[in-house]
């Protein structure tokens, strides 16, 4: 055997050493939404391998998920994208007798109405959409309509997103934000476009740090986002507007094309315990589906009124639902419009 | 005119590497915010840990060297069969696919990966992203060896054929070394465009080949993160280097 | 004889038939099928996405990308030539400033775009220099406007002009610049009058290496822009993932194709010079 045969030998075993005997699972999950020990602690306890990235919106993870080759195994959709998901055969079904820390969950999770049976997804963590704002601005905005005040122009942001964005039109015009009419979304869509030249820009989870530099007084943004900005700036506040609002809720799902269902079931129960779930509140500021892990939170947190709003804010929450495929066609048509004026 | 052409490139030169300068120095700033605040290594520190990055970052290497390689070779061969007498249909499609946006041939890819899928079980992943890679850095290749190839002296090679060469022969020993620098030219330019890729990338790529394009992309929409400085920093302070070295090759 | 050459055109062959043209035909095909209900395609065929496409909203749409992307060509053929010249009259350190052209294109492209966010926001660094220096007192709004998406395509493009300008400026016959002086004219006419004209195969190469990829560009406006406006890439991007649309988007792509492809096959013939 020459010197060269036995280093390349070498090279091979090397190279099949580190990918190690250990299971593999791959996870696809919203960006800070785990806190630092979650996937290591899995880990170690099931002798597994996770590989976990991160993505900012449904439409990021469903690009890479919907090709049914993809290779991930469970990913956290928003509530209204289970069903299409499943309509298009995404989603395998969840077996509930390996999942016992189900019934760990708030008693309004557990009957969800878009999966009354949770038979495709459990609830994981679930936030609003509200206002974040710069405490300096007075009077402070505390409905929709304030994000349609000229005195804003130029230093506000709605979120990119057509879903969010009509949502807050319809809502401030006092209609359903999952309203499926079409001359009630068509007259949101004139709202949006009255509203498009005092914007800055239609931002993401990217305008945490404008907020907190200043550059952005005030954007529509979700609670667990807007969470984090307070926590970088006690000059951020966040706000739930009075005419109402959009509410969400991500589940864990498993993918149908994945090999390793018994493992992602696992990791479903796993995110379900308590102590688990209580520990990713506390380090990624989310609010958790779990009702057995309220218990667990400190004081500030569970009380937290931007996590945890009162019963009478919640009152004017609406849980977000899938749009019909006739209502999606057109309501991507009107947002083409509205970037297009 | 001259004095004139001078200050103008002094501005030009400046618009191209302030950016990177400003990126640069502020990757020591000890302060996450535009306010300077003291010399700090944090965020290279911190970059390093990232095994995240550390892997996205190998393989980008490797894919965009496995597929230099291949579009190098395949490419060289292309042009120069190309040179000798065209065929219509492949350089036409050559040209096609360099003027297909990016996003129209990634998506392409996709939704034909995605058949393959449903009769060979192919699954997206680091050979895919390879593939992709090759199918659109190979009109360049073609294009700067073909370039290159013009302005070689065909006679050359009827010569090496009429002392006796075989048609390889001559191409090996006569083309190929003449080619070399019009070669490695295109091999630079599949390299970069390979290592710099984003879009189309980010439609094939699979569990486990996040490539630091990707990786960047995510950072950034994530908000301003000085880690993306010390990235970004080094890379272009790291292929500085080589390119400077590699003149100081040339010159000797 | 043959036999050789067919050999070296065969991998290309596979692989550009299997990697590009294949997948192209399949869309083809989807542009013709009707989209199913939750998203892929159904065996329903149908011209409908094509006559969608003819709608007015769709027309502005292009006329917007073309605008965008025409602009920021012309501007980067007007800031690269100079820069070409220049270049190609250095003499020894040729090579070192062409070189130094092509080093920021080394760094991945979103990188450059983000540097360009870093250096225009409200408390980036040209208004924190020029707040810092009186010049202004209220920060100047230089991010996510037509102007930024402008100043990103260009910096993103600039080194792709410069190098066919600059290749076709040293194949320039040197006798007709002296010529053109022993006649008297000074270096102003000289450049204006023969050397422009005789680059036009360089900034023809320059100009469909940086308008061809503006039109499909989506990151760049949509990060710079603050994703206030909609182009085609915006559109076909959308049609794959949000809107689930894959026949109208593989209309959109292969209509946009066509309109590039006819582009290219009027200046080629113009300039009757090949690429390929």
């Amino acid at each position: 055997m020459t010197r060269r045969t036995l280093f390349l030998m070498g090279l091979a075993g090397a190279a099949g050493c580190s990918r190690g005997n250990a299971r593999r699972l791959n996870v696809f999950n919203w960006s800070s939404y785990v806190a630092p020990n979650t996937i290591p602690d899995f880990e170690k306890e099931f002798s597994v391998r996770v590989r976990y990235a991160v993505y900012e919106s449904n439409e990021e993870m469903l690009a890479r998920v919907m090709s049914g080759n993809s290779g991930w195994d469970v990913v956290f959709p928003t509530n209204y994208f289970i069903e299409p998901m499943r309509e298009t055969g995404l989603l395998a079904e969840l077996d509930h007798g390996r999942l016992p820390n189900l019934s760990q969950l708030d008693k309004p999770f557990q009957t969800p109405a878009w999966d009354p049976a949770l038979r495709w997804g459990a609830p994981y963590m679930w936030n609003a959409t509200g206002i974040a704002y710069n405490k300096k601005l007075t009077p402070a905005p505390g409905a929709w309509s304030d994000m349609w005040s000229p005195a804003l122009a130029g230093h506000m942001t709605m979120l990119d997103d057509p879903v969010d964005v009509f949502a807050a039109c319809l809502k401030k015009l006092g209609l359903r934000a999952n309203s499926r009419s079409t001359g009630e979304l068509i007259r949101a869509q004139r709202e949006a476009i009255l509203q498009k030249p005092l914007l800055r820009a239609y931002l993401n989870a990217e305008v945490r740090d404008q907020l907190v530099s200043g550059d952005v007084l005030a954007a529509q943004l979700w609670s667990t986002t807007a969470q984090q900005a307070i926590d970088a700036s006690p000059e951020i506040d966040f706000v739930y507007p009075r005419e109402g609002f959009a509410v969400y809720l991500d589940s864990a799902v498993i993918l149908r094309e994945s090999p390793r269902k018994e493992l992602a079931h696992e990791l479903l129960n796993y995110l379900l315990r308590t102590q688990v779930a209580a520990a990713i509140v506390v380090a990624a500021r989310t609010a958790t589906a779990n009702g057995g892990a309220r218990a667990f939170l400190p004081e500030a947190i569970r009380n937290n009124k931007t996590l945890y709003p009162s019963a009478e804010v919640m009152e004017r929450g609406e849980w977000s639902q899938a749009a019909t495929p006739e209502i999606q066609r057109l309501r991507d048509r009107l947002w083409t419009e509205v970037k297009s004026s | 005119m001259k004095r004139g052409l001078a200050l103008y490139a002094v501005a030009a030169y400046a618009f191209l590497h302030v950016p990177l300068l400003v990126l640069a120095v502020f990757s020591f700033n000890s302060s996450r915010f535009t306010v300077w605040e003291g010399w700090s290594l944090n965020w290279y520190r911190a970059a390093l840990h990232d095994g995240q990055l550390a892997e996205a970052a190998w393989n980008s290497i490797l894919i965009a060297v496995a597929s230099t390689v291949l579009s190098t070779i395949v490419g060289t061969l292309c042009a120069y069969g190309l040179w000798k007498r065209d065929a219509k249909w492949l350089s036409g499609s050559l040209y096609l696919s360099l003027v297909t946006p990016e996003i129209v041939m990634g998506i392409s890819l996709l939704v034909f990966f995605q058949w393959m899928f449903r009769f060979l079980h192919v699954q997206l992943g680091m050979h895919t992203v390879i593939l992709a890679h090759v199918a659109f850095s190979l009109s360049y290749v073609v294009i700067v060896v073909v370039a290159r190839l013009r302005t070689f002296d065909a006679s050359l090679e009827e010569a090496a054929m009429d002392l006796g060469a075989t048609e390889w022969q001559a191409f090996r020993r006569v083309t190929l070394p003449v080619l070399a620098p019009g070669i490695a030219a295109a091999a630079l330019l599949a390299f970069t465009t390979s290592f710099d890729d984003y879009v189309i990338t980010s439609m094939v790529a699979g569990v486990d080949s996040e490539t630091l394009p990707m990786v960047v992309y995510a950072m950034a929409r994530r908000g301003a993160n000085p880690v993306l400085n010390s990235i970004s920093t080094t890379i272009v302070a790291a292929l500085g280097a080589l390119i400077l070295f590699s003149e100081r090759l040339r010159e000797s | 004889m043959t036999r050789l050459r067919s050999l070296f055109l065969a991998p290309a062959g596979v692989i550009i038939g299997v990697l590009f043209v294949a997948p192209l035909a399949i869309m083809l095909v989807y542009s013709f099928l009707t989209r199913g209900a939750y998203g892929g395609v159904t065996a329903d065929v149908t011209a409908e996405n094509y006559q969608r496409v003819l709608d007015p909203l769709y027309a502005a749409i292009l006329l917007r990308t073309f605008v965008m992307a025409g602009t920021a060509t012309l501007g980067c053929l007007v800031l690269a030539f100079p820069l070409a010249l220049f270049i190609s009259r250095a003499g020894s350190k040729k090579n070192l400033y062409l070189q130094l052209v092509i080093l920021p294109f080394w760094t991945s492209f979103l990188v450059r775009t983000y540097a360009w966010m870093f250096l225009l926001r409200d408390t980036g660094l040209i208004n924190s220099a020029l707040m810092a220096a009186g010049v202004i007192h209220q920060p100047l709004p230089l991010l996510y406007n037509d102007g930024a998406v402008f100043v990103g395509l260009v910096y993103g493009y600039l080194p792709f002009v410069v190098l066919p300008l600059y290749a076709t400026l040293e194949r320039l016959d040197k006798g007709l610049l002296e010529a053109a002086a022993d006649l008297g004219a000074r270096p102003w006419i000289t450049t204006t009058r023969v050397v422009i004209p005789l680059c036009a195969p360089g900034f023809r190469a320059g100009a469909l290496l940086v308008f061809i990829p503006c039109l499909g560009a989506y990151l760049t406006p949509d990060l710079l822009g603050g994703s206030k406006t909609v182009l085609v890439g915006n559109v076909i991007q959308n049609q794959f993932t949000t809107a689930r649309d894959w026949p109208f988007g593989s209309a959109v792509s292969l209509l946009l194709m066509a309109f590039v492809m006819i582009l290219l096959m009027l200046l080629i013939r113009r300039g009757g010079e090949k690429l390929i």
